[in-house]
């Protein structure tokens, strides 16, 4: 029997364990991969609930002040201002009014009215 | 059996896989047979259905003018379960909350998952209290989003708008019929939560955005209205009135321009309003209507060739004795035709006249110019009046009805009767909404104006129109009514009240005025009705007391549509010269 054992080393198949080595790496780098996707996943998801937070905030903070504003031009706050003095309303002149018809005269003086004020009136 | 090596690993093999086939047909029971079951519990435990709100409609008026809006706000909600400190949260809400502490603990402690803490809390409030929150590191409190109503022109146009309950129902006036329109749709979101919480936005499950209202416009002209309610105010006010009622409509169309009533109410707060004052009567009252009704009976009698234009009609010098009572005129006439009748708001002529027509006829006019119906109107509580039909009429109904006596109508009736005359015979149907928009501004429903009936012709409708310019004319009943620089036509009625135990109530009217201008191509009905006014006897007439504020309202409102005068502008008669009193029954 042959006793030396230096001849009947075992070869080291380089191109098997290159490739065990490599599906390792795959498989690892895959894994880690995935977990830096579900991460970034879960970081830009997380991102995405803080700016839609902040655009409802400001979409609801718009929408108060679009309210306010509409509340300070309605008609009775206009005209509470105006009672009040805070605006004054100015007739407008009939010569800078443009007309797509020219406007018929009252009869009798020639005078065009809009309608009778309260000229007259007990 | 020999216990042989062989048999004892055959036992073993076999005895792994009877577990292994147990455990197998224990994971298929679970997963195949058990799974609905389980993926409830499980998406009950993490998932939750988020409403996504939607927003309601808004409401406008013809020219755009806002009338109804949303105010965000929110709804603080807290999970019992996951507030480790309530008393914390308490200190630290309660402030933000306008709210006592102690009551605050007491409703925050509790495991329950969904505890409403306070409703409608300012937006820059529920912010500030997030803020605070988060900065005391506390969890456990959620703001929810959702809206108030609001009506930026206060009491203004409240009776047509209405209100919203505390769920977001419209419950009166156009929130209420144009319901379905204005709610849209809420949407969902399924999501899952931490156990913190918090949402999880990479498990966002199935998501539908919500549809938001529509907007709605009506036909009101908030210039028109504003005028008709200052006038309104003014005439409830002086002459401290029961009620007061107004509208203006578009005879032409049957738009309704402005509707307006006192006492009224603030929808912003419907909660401080009384009941009488929410009522919207111009069409949820009746009245008698008094002399304004005798249009019916001079068209009706004129249409059906009963009487000629210039038919004489013998007034009976003031007293005529029909079926055991004598019917008085304000005045003794002797014979006049149909125009005078008019001018001069004779009853007996006008009795007279119903007689000759027959009870049939005379009721089928009356129904035909759509009294005893409901108008149809997108308002809610109209009702249709009360009109007997001739089987349960007396003796003396065919007499009363055409002087506006046993017959009760509402206000909006009156107004589209006389828009009969001044739209050439043809009866419109009212409305008061134009079309319903989308959030973009597109039509997407336009109700086109409708002619409910041709109630009598044109010729007969212009020589109505034409009588009727004389009651507010030299001698007629309503000089007040006048508008300088227009001619106006319209009718004076002055009803005595009805008393609730029965009969009438002594010394108490209903006094109105009914017109529309110009007479020769009109453009508004403007109907004044004035409930009981405080006034004296002496002068407690439709023709003094409604006729003036019909003028005034005429004036502004023909200065607003840009009406050109065609009459020259004559100072208005002073108060007290020309308005005569209708007539009265006497036992």
């Amino acid at each position: 029997m042959n006793t030396n054992r230096r001849k009947q080393v075992n070869p080291v198949h380089f191109s098997s364990l290159v490739r065990c080595l490599l599906v390792a790496l795959f498989l690892g780098a895959g894994g880690l991969f995935f977990v830096y996707m579900k991460n970034q996943q879960f970081a830009l998801a997380e991102e995405i609930r803080q700016i839609e937070k902040r655009i409802a905030g400001v979409r609801a903070q718009n929408e108060t002040l679009l309210a306010r504003v509409t509340e300070l031009s309605s008609r009775r706050v206009l005209q509470q201002k105006i009672a009040d003095g805070f605006i004054v309303m100015k007739p407008i002149q009939d010569n800078v009014i443009a007309r797509l018809t020219p406007p018929a005269a009252a009869v009798a003086d020639g005078i065009l009215r809009t309608a009778f004020v309260e000229r007259g009136r007990p | 059996m020999k216990w042989t090596e062989r048999t004892r690993a055959g036992l073993a093999c076999g005895a792994v896989a009877l577990i292994f086939t147990v455990y197998s047909g224990r994971l298929v029971h679970l997963q195949v047979a058990k799974h609905s079951e389980y993926s409830r519990l499980a998406a009950e435990k993490h998932t939750m259905r988020m409403v996504i709100h939607a927003r309601r409609g808004l409401i406008f008026d013809r020219n755009g003018e806002l009338l109804a809006s949303n105010l965000p706000v929110r709804t603080v909600v807290a999970d019992g379960s996951h507030i480790k400190n309530p008393a914390a949260v308490a200190r630290i809400a309660a402030p933000f909350l306008e709210m006592d502490e102690r009551e605050l603990l007491q409703k925050i402690s509790s495991d329950r998952k969904y505890i409403v803490v306070r409703r409608a809390v300012a937006e820059e409030k529920a912010v500030a209290l997030r803020k605070a929150l988060e900065e005391a590191n506390l969890q456990g409190v959620e703001l929810e989003q959702d809206a108030v109503r609001i009506y930026p022109n206060g009491q203004m146009l409240g009776h047509v708008l209405g209100f919203l309950d505390h769920e977001g129902t419209g419950i009166q006036g156009i929130e209420m019929t144009m319901e379905k329109y204005l709610r849209g749709r809420d949407g969902y979101r399924f999501s899952e939560h931490d156990r913190t919480g918090r949402e999880i936005m990479l498990y966002r499950g199935q998501e539908e955005q919500a549809e938001h209202g529509l907007n709605v416009r009506l036909t009101i002209d908030m210039s028109l209205q504003a005028i008709l309610e200052e006038e309104l105010d003014a005439a409830f006010r002086d002459l401290k009135p029961e009620m007061v009622v107004g509208i203006l409509a578009d005879p032409v169309t049957g738009e309704i321009l402005a509707m307006a009533n006192r006492p009224c109410f603030d929808p912003n707060r419907p909660g401080g309003g009384k009941p009488e004052q929410m009522k919207n009567r111009a069409i949820t009252d009746m009245v008698e209507p008094g002399s304004t009704f005798k249009i019916v009976v001079a068209s009706g009698a004129l249409n059906e060739g009963t009487v000629k234009e210039n038919t004489g009609i013998y007034c009976e010098n003031g007293a005529f004795a029909y079926a055991g009572k004598i019917l008085h005129d304000h005045h003794g006439y002797g014979t006049m035709n149909v125009h005078d009748i008019l001018v001069k708001s004779s009853n007996i002529g006008s009795a007279k006249m119903a007689l000759m027509m027959g009870d049939a006829k005379y009721y089928e006019y009356v129904r035909r110019f759509g009294f005893g119906e409901k108008t149809g109107i997108e308002l809610p509580g109209e009702i249709p009046g009360l009109v007997h039909p001739p089987q349960r009429w007396d003796k003396l109904t065919i007499t009363r009805m055409p002087m506006g006596q046993s017959v009760s109508v509402t206000p909006l009736q009156i107004t589209m009767s006389m828009s009969v005359i001044a739209n050439g015979g043809r009866l419109m149907t009212p409305q008061i909404v134009r079309a319903v928009e989308d959030t973009e501004g597109r039509v997407v429903w336009e109700k086109p104006p409708k002619v409910a009936r041709e109630v009598i012709p044109q010729k007969t409708a212009r020589f109505v129109s034409n009588a009727l310019s004389g009651v507010v004319g030299e001698g007629g009943t309503a000089q007040l009514a006048k508008v300088a620089g227009f001619t106006v036509a319209g009718k004076t009625g002055t009803a005595e009240k009805m008393s609730p135990g029965g009969g009438y109530a002594q010394g108490k009217y209903i006094v109105s005025f009914v017109g529309y201008l110009p007479e020769e191509a009109p453009r508004f009905v403007c109907l004044v009705l004035i409930d009981d006014p405080k006034i004296a006897s002496a002068v407690n007439y439709g023709g003094l007391v409604a006729a003036p504020v019909f003028s005034r309202i005429g004036e502004r409102a023909a200065r607003h549509l840009d009406l050109v005068p065609a009459l020259r502008a004559e100072p208005v008669v002073a108060l007290g010269t020309g308005a005569k009193r209708e007539g009265s029954w006497t036992p």
